[in-house]
Parts: C-alpha cells; structure tokens; sequence
C-alpha cells in the first residue's frame, strides 16, 4: 500500500466537503426568500382513533410546535402553530425538535397568523446529489462525471422544451415534444459516440424503431378507441392528455431504445473493423444475437419503473373498496400500455439497427 | 378487445419473431415480474409490512430477470449475487434517507387526483415510497449487472492469462461505457413519466426555492439519484465478485 497518505486525503476531503455541505444547508435559511421557522417545542395531544367506512383503522394526534423564526423581518420571534398528523401519514408528517418547515405569516390588523407551507428537504437532495458526484469521482475518475454531463445536459434541453411548450401553449403539442425527442437523440449520442457514421447509424435506427412502435401504439389505440385507457387518470394533466400521454411515452422510451440502439451498432462496428471480411448476412445475424441479449432485460427496466410509480395509488384505490379490474383501469392501464409501446419499440429497434448497421457496412 | 391486450399480443408476436426462443422466454420474464408486482400491491393492501414484501418481490424479480434472460449460469450467478447485495445496500441507505426527507404519500399538487378519497386508510406511506424507490431500480440494476458480468467473463475466456488488475480496468471500461447509457435510460423513463408533472410546474410559476424543497419534485429527484447510485454500486461489486471468483479459481489450479 503504498498510496496511502493520498488515499487518506482524499477520504478526508470527500468527509470535510460532506460535513462542510451538510452545515451549510443546515443554515442556509438567510438565502430564502419564504419565512422558515425551526421546531424548539413539540407539544403532542392523545391520539385520536378514526375507523373509515372500509373498516380501515387509522390514527391521528394534533401536536402544537413552537417555530422560532430563522430568516425574514420576523427572524428571532416565536410563534405557535398546530399540526395535525395522521399514523399512515398520506397527506401530512410528524414533526419533530429541530427539524425546519416553510411558513406563510400575514398580517392583520396587527394580529400575525402564521400557516405552516411545507417542509425544507434542500439538505437531502443536495447531500445526495453529492454523494452521487463523489461517487463517480470514486469509481472512475473525471471519466465518471462526464458521463453525468449527458444527463444535465439533456436535464437543462428538457427544461427548455417544457418552457417552449407552457409559452407557445399548441394545440398539438405532441409535435413539439417529438422534435425535443429527436433533438434528446442526438445529443446523448453525440456525447456518446461522436458526430461520425455510426452516429447516422444509430440515430436513423432510433428513429425508425420509436416512429413504428408510436405509430403501432396509436393505430391500435385508435381501432380499440381506447378501450380500458382512461387519459384522464393522467396524474398533473393541464393539457390534452392524449397528447400528454403519447409525449410522455416518446420520451420514456428513447433511453431504453437508444441502450439497444447503441449496443448493437457499436458492436458490429467494432466486429466489422477487427474483421474486415465479415458479409452482410453475418453481421445481421450478430446483431439479431446481440440484440435479443439486450431485449428482455431493457423491457423489464421500463416496466418496473412505469408500474413502480403507481403503487401508492393503487394501493389507496384497493383500500377503499375498489375491485381490481377498476383499480387496474384507473391506476395501472396507463403504465402498462407505456411500457408495452416502449417495449414494441425496442423489439423492433433489434432487426433495424442490424439491417442497417449491415446494409452500411456492405460486404458481398 | 381492449387496448392492453392487443398491444401485449403484438409485444409476445414480434418479441418470437425477432428473437425466437429466447425472445418468447424474455417477454415471459416480463409477464411475471407484472404478476410479482401486482401480487405486491395486494399484498401491502393486506397489511403486510411494505418493505418486506419488497424485499422478497425484489429477489424474486432479480431471480426473474437475470436467469430467464441468461443463459450462461456462470455469469447469470456473479450478477444474482452482486444485484442482491446492492438491493440490501440500498434498503439500508434508502430506509433512513425517505425518512429524513419526509417525501411519503402524496404531494399538495396531487390533490384532485385524491381529493375523492379518506386518505386515513391506515397504509404506512413512508414504508410504501421506501417499497417503490427499491423497486423502480431493480431493473436496471440487473441489466447493468449481466452486461459487466457477461463481458468481463468472456474478457477471461479469451485471454485466460489477464492479470487481476487489468480486470478490475477493464471492469472499469465497460462499466463506464454502461453507466451512460444506463443513466440515459433512467432519466427518460422516470422524466418521461413526469412531463405532466414539469409543465405543471412550470405553470404553476414554481421557483428555485420550490424545486429544491417541494414533496413532488424531491421525491422524483431522489428516486433518479437513487437509481444512479445503485447502478454505480452494481457495476463496482459485479467487478469485485469477478475477479474474486477468477481468484478462487487460480488459487485451486495451483494447489
């Protein structure tokens, strides 16, 4: 072990950044704008018992906290204020000695109220953040952090476009988030492989394959009219949520078919390269092989990430009496019917991006 | 018909098409892990304690995903192992972080979406966002797992004289080449689902005070952070495990 004392240094500065990190964020309240209090006092009442018509048994208690306030011109006073949690704790929390909230206070005719906003989660998210940035420095040095570099990038363009769209506000907005899907494309794959042949390669294989499996999805859509989708149970919908629905799944599948994409054409590339004597029916068949290796699992990402999120909704709609078949149709339908498109779309990226990759590198 | 199943009929007929065998046994693999995870969400309605029943939904699942799509058991068993200690590591980091982060149940922005609903049902939400943060990285996780599994084992079959450093470097390359596409992955599959979301904030005027603080926002937040460092995790351990096991073996060629 001979790199050690280097070692020992930067183990050191990872645990004084973090600790530096986490003190800042602890007192960082002077840089809001909103009035934060910090829980001094915690008063808790006797819990209350409630049992709701679908014999579900709950429990709730009102705690009275005492908020000293930390930034604004009420900084220094204290104020009382109740809260009211419940034990499964679906809308609100239990707050606790120390912890800091956003408040609201208004004046009136000199009486200060004070409303408790919600409750400052900066730190975790920060601190977390960090941890991921360390992380990759860790694993593999700057290499690692440059790999982030796509996904910032790609954060920042995606801001962008939902600012387009919320301005322009169009009526088929679809449109707009298919050319941002196509500029998303692009530039993950410039950063990833460069602006050359493959890149066309890959990039017209990405775009056959999401175009065939959208337009697969919206022709069956149209012929089923839809039977067993209800747009409506789109969570946040502000516009037509058809439109939404469709855009969100564009979105959700391009990194799923860009992984294939990306896997077979840079494979058979490479293979094509170390054996310049390989046919055209060879290199397709290699890319059918590599493909169905990447196939079955890329599905399954898609679908637990799609139906991971409807769990805390399924579960409300089944305890309050829903039966399975309407909890599926209202809660989970718009998931599956993601996933599946996506799915639809990687499958039929495997064939094209092996016919094409094979088509342009020739041979007899 | 209704939508779903059409659609799941032309998944199942271009899945054999394309890739035969194999293609019809992933596109089961899919459909389990659909039934494991129905299976949990009416297992939680039942009472049972949420983080176990994702624990046991998540071996399972990885057991799904990593062995019906692989045939090779050499390289299917170092991602088994490496996927499940890293579902335990993040069990371990996750359980506290969604408790300090207070980012359970539903948000504010959520309210007409519940507003027909007694939300005092009783259910741990805290337990139930810890059960779906797991969950939603399983997935990739596995995926990442057999693909640096798989090359690094067929690095060794080809050049059986590779010195331990050198896999442990070129775990690093492939892991690296993995890890952006994987995190491309991620991002559009979590973002994609919340392009409602973002306009809607977007709408709503929110500031940058909001981003960093609000339920909603945090909590997708967390999950994609979450993800990426679960992925960076498997790819160092499933390295690890290989180089171990390459070890192990030389060790009894010597004796």
């Amino acid at each position: 072990m001979k790199v050690n004392t280097k070692t020992w240094l930067k183990l050191a500065l990872i645990l004084v950044s973090c600790l530096c990190l986490y003190l800042f964020l602890r007192n960082d309240a002077f840089l809001y704008q909103q009035p934060i209090g910090k829980v001094v006092a915690v008063k808790q009442a006797a819990p209350e018992k409630t049992t709701d018509v679908y014999n579900n048994s709950d429990e709730t208690t009102q705690q009275t906290l005492t908020l000293e306030i930390l930034n604004g011109k009420y900084r220094g006073q204290s104020f009382k204020v109740n809260n009211t949690y419940s034990r499964s704790g679906g809308l609100d929390q239990k707050y606790h000695l120390g912890q800091q909230i956003f408040v609201n206070i208004h004046e009136h005719r000199g009486q200060k109220d004070i409303v408790i906003s919600h409750y400052k989660r900066d730190v975790y998210l920060i601190m977390l953040s960090w941890a991921v940035v360390v992380l990759l420095y860790l694993t593999m040095q700057f290499q690692g952090i440059r790999s982030l570099l796509s996904v910032i990038l790609n954060f920042v363009l995606f801001l962008l476009i939902v600012q387009v769209d919320v301005f322009l506000n169009l009526t088929n907005f679809f449109w707009l988030f298919a050319i941002a899907a196509l500029l998303f494309t692009a530039l993950s794959l410039a950063l990833v492989i460069g602006l050359n042949k493959q890149f066309s390669v890959t990039f017209l294989a990405i775009f056959l394959g999401t175009t065939s499996a959208l337009v697969i999805g919206c022709l069956v859509l149209y012929f089923t009219k839809s039977k067993g989708v209800h747009y409506e149970a789109l969570d946040f919908a502000t516009q037509s949520p058809k439109q939404l629905f469709l855009a969100a799944t564009v979105i959700g599948l391009l990194g799923a078919v860009m992984d294939a994409a990306t896997d077979i054409v840079s494979t058979l590339f490479e293979m094509k390269r170390s054996q310049p004597e390989l046919t055209k029916q060879q290199l397709f068949k290699s890319g059918q092989v590599i493909g169905r290796s990447v196939m079955g699992p890329l599905v399954n990402v898609l679908l637990l990430i799609f139906f991971a999120e409807t769990f805390a909704m399924s579960v409300l709609y089944f305890k309050t009496g829903n039966s399975i078949a309407y909890t599926f149709e209202w809660t989970m339908a718009l998931g599956i019917v993601q996933a599946l498109i996506s799915g639809i779309g990687i499958v039929l990226t495997v064939p094209l991006a092996s016919f094409l990759s094979a088509q342009f590198l020739g041979g007899k | 018909m209704s939508a779903i199943s059409i659609l799941t009929l032309i998944l199942a007929g271009l899945m054999l098409l394309v890739g035969g065998k194999a293609g019809l046994t992933a596109f089961f693999s899919a459909v389990f892990n659909f039934v494991i995870l129905f299976i949990t969400v009416i297992l939680i309605t039942g009472g049972l304690p949420p983080v176990w029943v994702a624990f046991f939904a998540g071996v399972c699942i990885l057991a799904i995903t990593i062995y019906m799509g692989n045939k090779d058991e050499k390289t299917a068993n170092i991602a088994f192992k490496a996927t499940l200690i890293v579902l335990i590591v993040m069990l371990i980091l996750i359980i506290p972080l969604d408790h300090f982060a207070q980012i359970k149940g539903f948000a504010n922005e959520q309210s007409e979406e519940i507003e027909a609903f007694d939300l005092l049902v009783g259910v741990n939400f805290e337990q139930l966002i810890i059960a779906t943060t797991v969950l939603s990285t399983l997935g990739a996780i596995a995926e990442a797992a057999i693909a640096v599994a798989s090359g690094l084992n067929e690095l060794i079959e080809q050049r059986p004289t590779i010195t331990l450093p050198e896999v442990f470097k070129s775990g690093k390359t492939i892991g690296f080449q993995i890890m952006g596409m994987t995190f491309n992955t991620l991002f559009f599959g979590m973002f994609g689902s919340d392009l409602a979301l973002f306009i809607l904030l977007y709408k709503l005027e929110a500031g940058f005070s909001y981003y960093l603080n609000s339920k909603i926002f945090v909590k997708e937040c967390l999950a994609v952070l979450c993800s990426a460092i679960a992925v960076i995790l498997v790819i160092w351990i499933t390295t690890y495990l290989v180089g171990k096991k390459l070890n192990e073996k030389r060790a009894q060629i010597d004796k």
